[in-house]
């Protein structure tokens, strides 16, 4: 069980929002560290990194973006951005900051704790787990979490490692955004594409030579996302 | 109807042809007139001008003739040959001599058919009794004819010449086809200042229409370049007058896209903390003293629905500040209903579509298209015991709103249910805001608020499409069908990937790494079936 034990940092300075969101996710298992502005979560995750962030966007102080980019900058933990509008604006712009996923308020915190299981959830054991996945200069090993390129080996978050294990195990294959969402994200709805479409542009600016004409992650227009060699 | 466009009176026939082309008619009208008036004038002045010049002429020769047959007449055998043998003239010579005794006149002429006998009266006594030099034009037998007459110096009796002047009438008419000409020339070149005129003074006409029209479709920041137009003292003030009109029409719109966007941040934010107290609350249930379960139990079902309530607001609200956007991806789009049906109905929900469709790829807005299900299916759960099929169908008709326009394609998704059906004077209605109909408000009281069908009407009007209800074709019940614009996703783009292999694939499009799937959607908040409840 992935909740026992997990910390979680919510970055809020809503005290209401804060304290009944800690209440809900705490009777869900988790534990739960606050922030009440950027600085203070930056200082906090720095001095003892938690397992999952959540961040509201809009924080006195430095914003939520913000606070997402610094905590990027130094880990790939999973980052949960809380929006209050569902601007197309902010959504991306919290995507490219750097979240793994995005809800908006008010969300029901079962459906949090759901994401956020998605979010933790290892690659999925998959045949011949050991296996070397090549797609031309690219190899990945999804059971030590490697990608190399050209030799050199490729950071990824979590996140965008999932992605691409997803893709590697499905080669040639068209996924559609919607198992995609399903997969990686956990999403049973119909979910958000800009998830996948700003997760894809960012893993092609690791795994492309040139991420503006991608060779191996695809777009097959209409309907989804291919890996090939 | 009082439609603006055609209260015009009829007996304007130029009603329906565009200003700038009257403006043109109008130029080449003025350009014929001015050209024929000119026409005419300068015909009329050199005609005029001719004929002085000729009669001047003939006067002066008829002087000198005159004076030549003075010294013949007296001679006691006269005729013609000897009269006007010696004469140089290029009319009809004739003379007349009075005999004072007799009364009676001797008219002697080489030709009788233009002799002296055939020349007006007046003409003649004016030469003959007055004795002065006479000039007279007039016109016999359609001919036009100048006759001039003098005294003969020292005898009783007149030299007459009669002229033929067709000359001067064929001369005349030879000019017509150059002034004609010229008058076509003036004509066109009336026409195409028109033209340049109109366009000039239309330009700004044409750049506003660009403009509002780019307006209309939400791009509220175009505006019309002022600076081209600042010079002009007529211009400038409609540009800047419009410009200012679309400035306060997008301020306007701003701040109620604002209102509701601060409205929805206050209200989500509570509504967080509700549902987050009211999960701790729902977890410590079995703790609880029955009274406090049941109170809790209504609390629960309530904030569901208030939080549903809020969503729909808000949603409804920004379409009517316009703050919509469309957001167009490529949608496969039986299977899309396919997904939506599995995930949107409790039960299993058949879909049923023409196998022509199957892999048919439509640019729509797939959030929405799968919102009016979503709405379709949740309106048939409440009042007809859920949704019994969904049915795919292409049509052909002209856009409801011009009936005799070109027809355009169409596809139908119809969502059938086994209730009690809507009854006709209910079906414009439903459409309606906190419009249950008669037969909802009887109903239980865990109805919805009645948005769900407004918002799924603003849902395809957005896209071009329609929305409402029928009978269900084969049996009692409802229909309530969605009709997009058929757009098929043009699959003919740019495929740079050349490595891409078709069998990878179970449907046919082109890939092509030119374009991300546009996967924009505006996200809305927590979508119904995602409610805790």
């Amino acid at each position: 069980m992935v909740g026992v034990g997990t910390r979680i940092l919510t970055v809020e300075d809503d005290e209401r929002i804060r304290t009944s969101v800690r209440l809900a996710l705490e009777d869900e298992g988790w534990s739960i560290e606050e922030a009440t502005n950027g600085e203070e979560a930056i200082a906090a995750f720095g001095a003892n990194p938690a397992d999952v962030v959540l961040i509201d966007i809009m924080l006195p102080g430095i914003d939520g973006f913000e606070v997402c980019r610094q905590i990027r900058r130094q880990s790939d933990v999973p980052i949960v951005m809380v929006t209050a509008r569902a601007d197309t604006h902010d959504v991306v712009a919290g995507l490219e900051a750097g979240a793994d996923d995005y809800l908006t308020k008010p969300f029901a915190p079962k459906e949090l704790s759901a994401r956020i299981r998605a979010l933790l959830r290892r690659t999925r054991a998959t045949e011949g787990a050991n296996a070397r996945l090549r797609f031309g200069s690219l190899e990945i090993v999804p059971a030590e979490g490697v990608v190399t390129y050209d030799g050199e080996e490729v950071h990824l978050t979590k996140t965008e490692f999932r992605l691409l294990v997803e893709l590697a195990t499905n080669p040639h294959k068209v996924l559609s955004r919607e198992a995609l969402l399903d997969r990686v994200w956990g999403h049973n709805y119909f979910g958000d594409g800009r998830l996948v479409d700003v997760h894809i542009r960012r893993l092609r600016t690791k795994v492309e030579s040139d991420p503006a004409n991608p060779r191996h992650v695809v777009t097959v227009r209409g309907l989804g996302y291919k890996l090939q060699g | 109807m009082a439609d603006p466009r055609r209260s015009r009176p009829r007996f304007w026939p130029l009603a329906h042809v565009g200003l700038r082309a009257r403006i043109t008619l109008a130029f080449s009208l003025g350009a014929l007139v001015v050209s024929l008036l000119l026409i005419i004038a300068s015909a009329v002045l050199i005609r005029q001008n001719l004929l002085t010049q000729r009669e001047r002429l003939v006067s002066e020769r008829v002087a000198v003739n005159a004076a030549l047959v003075a010294d013949k007449v007296g001679l006691p055998e006269i005729d013609a040959q000897t009269v006007f043998g010696s004469l140089s003239t290029a009319g009809k010579p004739s003379v007349v001599l009075q005999d004072q005794s007799t009364r009676s006149d001797l008219f002697i002429s080489v030709d009788t058919a233009y002799g002296a006998a055939t020349l007006p009266q007046s003409l003649r006594s004016e030469v003959l009794d007055k004795r002065t030099t006479a000039v007279m034009r007039y016109e016999r037998g359609g001919e036009l004819l100048l006759a001039v007459g003098a005294p003969i110096p020292d005898r009783p009796g007149a030299y007459f010449e009669v002229n033929q002047l067709g000359d001067i009438e064929r001369s005349l008419s030879s000019l017509f086809i150059p002034l004609a000409t010229i008058a076509a020339v003036t004509c066109a070149f009336g026409a195409t200042l028109g033209w340049w005129a109109s366009r000039r003074v239309l330009r700004p006409l044409a750049d506003i229409t660009d403009v509002a029209e780019s307006v209309a479709k939400g791009r509220l920041d175009s505006r019309v370049a002022y600076s081209e137009w600042a010079d002009d003292a007529d211009l400038a003030p409609l540009v800047s007058t419009f410009n200012d009109m679309v400035a306060a029409l997008q301020d306007r719109i701003d701040r109620d896209a604002r209102f509701a966007s601060d409205v929805s941040h206050e209200l989500r934010s509570p509504l967080t903390t509700f549902n987050a107290s009211l999960q701790v609350l729902a977890n410590a249930r079995e703790e609880m003293p029955e009274r406090a379960q049941l109170a809790l139990d209504l609390l629960e079902s309530d904030m569901a629905r208030f939080t549903q309530l809020v969503e729909d607001l808000l949603e409804i609200s920004r379409f009517d500040a316009g703050a919509v956007r469309l957001e167009l991806d490529e949608v496969e789009v039986v299977e899309t209903v396919e997904m939506a049906a599995r995930t949107l109905s409790q039960k299993p929900l058949p879909v049923v579509a023409d196998e022509d469709l199957r892999g048919v790829i439509i640019t729509c807005d797939k959030r929405r298209l799968v919102r009016v299900l979503a709405n379709f299916i949740d309106n048939a759960s409440k009042y007809a015991e859920g949704a019994t099929r969904i049915v795919l169908e292409r049509s052909e008709h002209p856009d409801p709103g011009d009936a005799e326009g070109e027809p355009h394609r169409w596809i139908r998704i119809m969502v059938d249910d086994e209730g009690p059906g809507v009854p006709e004077s209910e079906r414009g209605r439903i459409f309606d805001r906190f419009n249950r109909g008669t037969l909802g408000g009887s109903r239980g009281s865990d109805l919805g608020v009645g948005l769900g069908l407004a918002l799924a009407a603003e849902h395809a009007r957005l896209q071009g499409g329609s929305v409402w209800v029928e009978s269900r074709p084969d049996g009692p019940g409802a229909r309530f069908v969605l009709e997009l614009p058929y757009v098929e996703a043009d699959s003919t783009g740019d495929s740079s990937d050349d490595e891409f292999r078709l069998d990878e694939v179970t449907f046919g499009p082109r890939p092509s790494e030119a374009r991300e799937p546009t996967g924009t959607h505006e996200v809305v908040v927590v979508p119904a079936a995602e409610d805790d409840r």
